[in-house]
């Protein structure tokens, strides 16, 4: 268990030494020592094979934050090992890859393989992980390296702009993950995707079921780029070579088909998960392939490409959902996962050759390159005629496969499959045209033709033997599996299937046999056809290709997120403008309309204004006549054009409330307010020296009827709730306690008491307020920054 | 009673009025604050602990014993905000060090930030409402002269809007407590507590709650926001910093206090309405945030968002929600301090805050660009940084309690923040770099040993959340269940 785990972390742990080495180790490529990370983790995944082959299942965990029921727990079965070993291994190959293809001299060696074991890492994390918070933590870690990694060189502009757009695409996937795994989660009172296995039959019927199967799936299908959240990987190639081969291609991208696997158990059998999931399959498949064909730059073509694939896969899981009548669709999902691995990444590396040794990508450039670079060639040749479906190659035996998926699902009549099953052997044959075609492209436009040295910024010869090694070796395994399919079949690809479909075991268990040849098959037919159809149209595709040019761009989601994006924020600006004016009288309006509407509002809805004034003392005309004077000087204030005048009415109703205090018989307070009335007075005319003239009140009647209408709203509803709160007093005051001031301190008036005993803290800390109020004045006076700075 | 109550407001204080008279022996100035603030952190923690084992803990102040006299009260909740005050302020004063400059040192900057703490500290010490008005008070008029402090033409047109709100909002805080006291003849808030649950709080009450509500929002920047980004904008960083990362929570803090424990009878109406401004906050704060291609004007806008956010586990108001309100509102405090100090730092380097004027500062000052890479991270709730285990018990409170709305909007936003501040990362620091060490308009002397220090407190509460989660879960049930910090205030049965 200890070493499972230290196989997990040591990716990250590794990644701390990675600056160490690459400054202190100058004179190796940092890539060797990073070469034994995956290695060994390929070589302890392997050891597992036997183990889970039995049918034993893993099951560990190391607590993080146990309180919560948060844990690192891990649990390991076949699903999860076909992931770890295609992680480790396609990781190695492409760590050796890179050492001979990103320059020693030239690039930041650190940043490329810290990114690329902390993705390493995380990727193992997403397969490994039981604890939904874990598999999310991995899942946006993934995410966030990839960001790095297509921004490796951050200065281009284009690397920046791919970078953001696979952030945004899939950190909004993220959300929707953790969104659906928290309604699971809630659902099934448990963290553990094991435990909501076993829970699924008690969802099926709860009103979360579908909002949390539609989340879950909007983060694979973005992660795994389908139709319509493809647009970003295409853009995400502006990667090294190697990153693309590995995470947006064999690796990453694969996150979406483990998650939608690993939840088949979850929610398959219903017909929404049925479709959803076949048809963003299919229509990925088919709209990738269809794109691919127009591409003129080799990375862009594949990336295409990879998008058809996945669609591909995720097309077979969505049919072997309804597993207990299809399922040869999962054994050929899982084993086209495999072979995908081998031949796209193969292809991915000999493009890197292509573009490393002519200095360019475009197939308008390229042509002729057969005599110079044959390992070149005869690597691709072996990668696309697998991707095409043409044996002795793995490619063949997975699309046969995939015919037959889709043949029997045209056979069933569940899900409306009777109507429109017949709809899915079409669309893929289809589509596999369109691979058929681009696969062409790949090995035709490249390599045959005439070569012509001037279009080349370099003198082209063939790929150093180290930057060989990786694509040959995927080569090999292309052909091996062709011929041993069952070594796959039986020791990764069934234990894997047992975890995606564990009640068919039960049930009796499956086929999993995979045979080269099975005589004259429908699936036969299919395969000539594509060749045969396929050949014509790529030999006329100068004559058709005009069709690509009916596709406005405007409607193309590229244009619809770039257009997005740009009018989001203009949008964002607008509304931001319209309210933030940064006018304080603007701010005091809002402010104000919110008081009145809701304060106001509760008043009226509640309907609890009382007024009872029973309790209160008689009011005598003198009160009258003063209340009159407060009322008149206010009105002045107001309408005023004078300064003078305003100073003059606020004195008055400062002096009148005095007035106020001698009536009620407070005569220290009024004193207070005399004199602090009295000092306002005299600084607001001391500072009126200074002062501009009282401008004009700007605006129109509208704003100054609203600015009347709210102030009216604010002070009746002030009176109102003054006057109400009067009328009430649920409770007796605590006041009757200081009556005895005498007693308990020693003073006999009452307010002073308060003042400074009972309440001599707030006292206390109003002094200070006074104080700082004083230093804040001096310093505002004697350090005017800006007067200075002029100077 | 325990005396040591006081101390996180009198350690401030009583440093803050002694660095008055030597107002020309910087130094001085520097260190005694850096010791005083870290001293009150250490008793905060020290004091924490007592409520850990033996639970809360109170003083009455002068001896007059609740609810006659004024009562300062330690439960979990306002030690921990206590102990994570002493935290940021320590990394911001230490901030000003290298960047306020000689001038504002001399003129009283240091001890107007500890006056400020000592207004914060009050606030979440207090038992008594109107003694909340009065640290209130203090707190205010610290931060008024601190926004103004220097008198740059931007600070004090900012300022002018800043004193004119808070003023108006004191204002209403003054009537809502007189209106409060002639219906309940009572101001400390634990038997304000017990007089509303037996009288019921019928519809006036809830009136006056509603008109508390308004209050609090309005320093809390809970949708009536607009004097925010503006003056949190113009002061210098380390005030803008330590504005960005106190104050606001300060009205969080009342709104979690009083809707938890005076004011929790009719959540249908308050809290669905603190639920609709939490929701409205997010939205219109995140979308002020993806507009804008400035650096402070940014930052200020997420200040907003996570006010939002904090809010809406009170609003949804169950054990979980509210436990992921306190989580996100303590991340949220330091990370935003460091925030506001990376975001200085930048634009001190590159002499402007407008994104569109800047590039490659990554290849100069890979460290500054990687903290604030993680922060970027952690500010969007990324695991296992700070910010996520209070995203995940907000976002699964409210989806528990079928505040569906509210989920779909809390995560939004988290979008719109990582959008807006990975603008920052990707415009700032990624690009060809046009300036060379020596063109470069400051340095980054003595500012980043504070951005890592904060750096490695976000980091550790995300990694070692588990060491504090018994605080938390302390804290949260306090706030449930009201009765528990009355029997220690009342100290009656």
């Amino acid at each position: 268990m200890l070493l499972l785990y230290f196989t997990l972390l040591v990716p990250f742990l590794f990644a701390l030494l990675v600056p160490l080495l690459y400054r202190y180790m100058p004179r190796i490529h940092t890539g060797w020592f990073v070469l034994v990370v995956p290695t060994g983790i390929f070589i302890y995944m392997i050891n597992l094979i036997p183990i889970i082959a039995k049918g034993e299942k893993l099951v560990n965990s190391v607590p993080w934050i146990p309180t919560l029921g948060i844990n690192y727990s891990t649990y390991v079965d076949g699903l999860t090992l076909l992931f770890g070993l295609l992680i480790s291994g396609i990781g190695a190959l492409v760590v050796l890859y890179s050492i001979y293809y990103m320059s020693k001299q030239r690039e930041a060696l650190h940043n490329f393989y810290v990114y690329l074991l902390i993705f390493m890492g995380a990727m193992l994390g997403i397969a490994f992980s039981d604890n939904i918070f874990i598999l999310y933590m991995f899942w946006e870690l993934t995410s966030i390296a990839s960001f790095l990694l297509i921004a490796y060189w951050y200065q281009r502009k284009q690397s920046r702009y791919g970078a953001q757009k696979s952030l945004i695409i899939t950190v909004i996937g993220g959300l929707a993950l953790l969104a659906g795994l928290i309604l699971l989660s809630i659902m099934t009172n448990t963290f553990s995707i094991r435990e909501m296995i076993e829970a699924d039959q008690m969802i099926v019927k709860h009103q979360l079921f579908l909002p949390s199967m539609l989340l879950i799936l909007l983060g694979a299908f973005t992660k795994s780029a389908q139709f319509p959240f493809h647009i970003w990987l295409p853009d995400a190639m502006e990667a090294p070579t190697p990153i693309s081969a590995y995470l947006h291609s064999a690796t990453m991208v694969k996150a979406g088909i483990y998650l939608v696997a690993r939840f088949t158990p979850v929610f398959s059998g219903t017909i929404e998960w049925f479709w959803l999931v076949t048809g963003t399959g299919m229509i990925t498949l088919l709209w990738g392939s269809f794109s691919a064909v127009k591409q003129n730059d080799l990375k862009a073509m594949l990336a295409f490409s990879t998008i058809s694939q996945l669609g591909l896969i995720m097309c077979l899981l969505g049919i072997g959902s309804a597993s207990l009548y299809a399922s040869t669709a999962i054994l050929a999902a899982l084993f086209h996962l495999i072979n995908h691995s081998t031949f796209k990444g193969c292809l991915f590396m000999v493009v890197g050759i292509v573009d490393h040794e002519t200095g360019t990508r475009d197939i308008r450039r390229l042509g002729g390159l057969m005599n110079i670079m044959p390992i070149t060639f005869t690597l691709m040749i072996i990668g696309s005629f697998s991707m095409a479906g043409l044996p002795p190659f793995n490619g063949f035996l997975s699309k046969e496969l995939f015919f037959t998926g889709v043949l029997e699902a045209a056979r069933l009549n569940i899900f409306h499959l009777e109507t429109w099953g017949i709809l899915l052997p079409i669309l893929a044959w289809i589509a596999s045209i369109f691979t058929f075609i681009y696969s062409m492209i790949l090995v035709l436009k490249t390599f045959t033709g005439k070569y012509k040295p001037n279009k080349y910024e370099k003198k082209v010869h063939e790929a150093p033997l180290g930057m060989l090694i990786s694509p040959i070796f995927l080569a090999s395994l292309v052909i091996l599996f062709f011929f041993f399919p069952n070594i796959i079949s039986n020791n990764l690809l069934q234990p894997a299937m047992k975890a995606i479909l564990p009640g068919l075991l039960e049930g009796g268990g499956f086929e999993n046999n995979i045979k080269i040849w099975h005589g004259w098959t429908t699936e036969v037919f299919m395969t000539l056809g594509v060749a045969v159809v396929g050949m014509l149209l790529y030999i006329s595709f100068p004559k058709w290709s005009g069709i690509y040019e009916y596709l406005p761009e405007k409607i193309s989601f590229n244009y619809i997120y770039d257009r997005g994006l740009v009018g989001m924020e203009k949008l964002a600006a607008k509304i931001t403008k319209t309210y933030m004016t940064g006018i304080v009288r603007d701010y005091l309006l809002y402010i104000f309309i919110f008081f009145v509407v809701v304060v106001g509002g509760s008043m009226v809805l509640l309907n609890n204004f009382t007024f009872n004034p029973s309790g209160n003392g008689p009011v005598s005309a003198y009160e009258v006549v003063l209340i009159l004077v407060i009322i008149g000087a206010a009105v002045l204030v107001m309408l005023t054009k004078s300064r003078l005048t305003a100073v003059i009415g606020v004195g008055v109703i400062g002096f009148v409330v005095a007035m106020f205090f001698v009536i009620f018989r407070a005569p220290d307070l009024a004193l207070t307010q005399l004199v602090v009335e009295t000092v306002t007075v005299a600084l607001f005319l001391l500072c009126f020296y200074h002062l501009p003239e009282l401008g004009r009140e700007t605006g129109g009647v509208g704003l100054r009827a609203a600015n009347l209408i709210v102030s009216l709203g604010v002070g009746v509803l002030v009176t109102l709730l003054a006057l109400t709160a009067q009328s009430n007093p649920l409770v007796d005051p605590i006041s009757t306690f200081f009556e005895n001031s005498y007693q308990l301190a020693g003073a006999r008036n009452i307010v002073n008491a308060i003042l400074v005993d009972f309440r001599g803290f707030d006292t206390m800390l109003e002094i200070l307020v006074l104080s700082i109020a004083g230093l804040g004045v001096y310093s505002l006076i004697k350090l005017p920054l800006a007067r200075r700075d002029n100077k | 009673m325990n005396n040591l109550v006081i101390l996180p407001l009198l350690i401030p204080l009583l440093a803050g009025i002694f660095l008055v008279i030597f107002r020309q022996n910087i130094l001085l100035q520097r260190w005694f604050s850096i010791v005083a603030i870290f001293s009150t952190g250490v008793v905060a923690a020290y004091l924490l602990q007592m409520v850990a084992d033996d639970g809360i803990q109170t003083l009455a102040i002068g001896g007059w014993e609740a609810p006659f006299g004024i009562v300062l009260v330690i439960d979990m909740f306002s030690g921990l905000l206590i102990l994570t005050t002493s935290i940021v302020s320590f990394g911001c004063i230490l901030f000003a060090f290298n960047s306020i400059g000689l001038e504002r040192e001399q003129f009283y900057f240091y001890p107007f930030m500890l006056f400020l703490i000592t207004g914060v500290n009050g606030s979440f010490l207090t038992g008594d409402l109107f003694n909340l008005f009065v640290c209130f008070e203090v707190m205010l008029i610290s931060s008024y002269v601190l926004i103004s402090l220097g008198g740059t033409k931007v600070q004090l047109r900012e300022s002018i809007k800043y004193v004119l709100i808070n003023i108006m909002s004191s204002t209403m805080f003054l009537l809502g407590i007189a209106y409060l006291y002639a219906i309940t003849g009572t101001l400390n808030m634990a038997h304000l507590s017990v007089r509303i649950a037996e009288v019921g709080q019928q519809g006036l009450l809830t009136t006056v709650a509603i008109l508390f509500l308004v209050v609090f929002s309005l320093k809390a920047a809970l949708f009536l926001y607009f004097w925010l980004p503006g003056s949190y904008a113009a002061p210098p960083t380390a005030i803008g910093a330590i504005f960005g990362a106190l104050l606001t929570k300060v009205g969080i803090y009342a709104l979690f206090r009083m809707f938890t424990l005076v004011f929790y009878h009719q959540p249908e109406i308050t809290h669905l309405l603190l639920g609709v401004m939490a929701a409205l906050t997010m939205l219109l704060g995140g979308i002020g945030a993806v507009s804008q291609w400035d650096i402070r004007k940014i930052i200020a806008y997420n200040v907003i968002i996570a006010v939002g956010f904090i809010v809406s586990g009170l609003a949804v108001f169950t054990s979980t929600a509210v436990a992921g309100g306190i989580y996100y509102l303590i991340h949220d405090m330091i990370v935003k301090a460091l925030l506001f100090l990376l975001g200085g730092t930048i634009i001190g380097i590159a002499g402007t805050s407008k994104l569109k004027e800047m590039s490659g500062l990554i290849r100069n000052h890979p460290l500054l660009g990687w903290m604030f890479f993680i922060t970027v991270l952690a500010l969007a709730g990324i695991p296992p940084l700070s910010g996520f285990i209070g995203k995940v018990l907000v976002i699964k409170g409210t989806m528990e309690a079928e505040f569906y709305w509210l989920a779909v909007i809390g995560l939004l936003s988290s979008l719109m923040v990582l959008y807006s501040v990975m603008k920052i990362f990707v415009n700032g620091f990624w690009g060809e770099t046009y300036l060379s060490k020596e063109q470069e308009k400051g340095t980054t002397s003595g500012l980043l040993f504070p951005c890592i220090l904060l750096t490695m407190v976000s980091i550790g509460f995300g990694l070692g959340v588990e060491g504090i989660t018994f605080y938390i879960d302390q804290a949260a049930n306090g706030l449930m269940n009201p009765d528990i910090y009355i029997k220690a205030v009342l100290k009656s049965p």
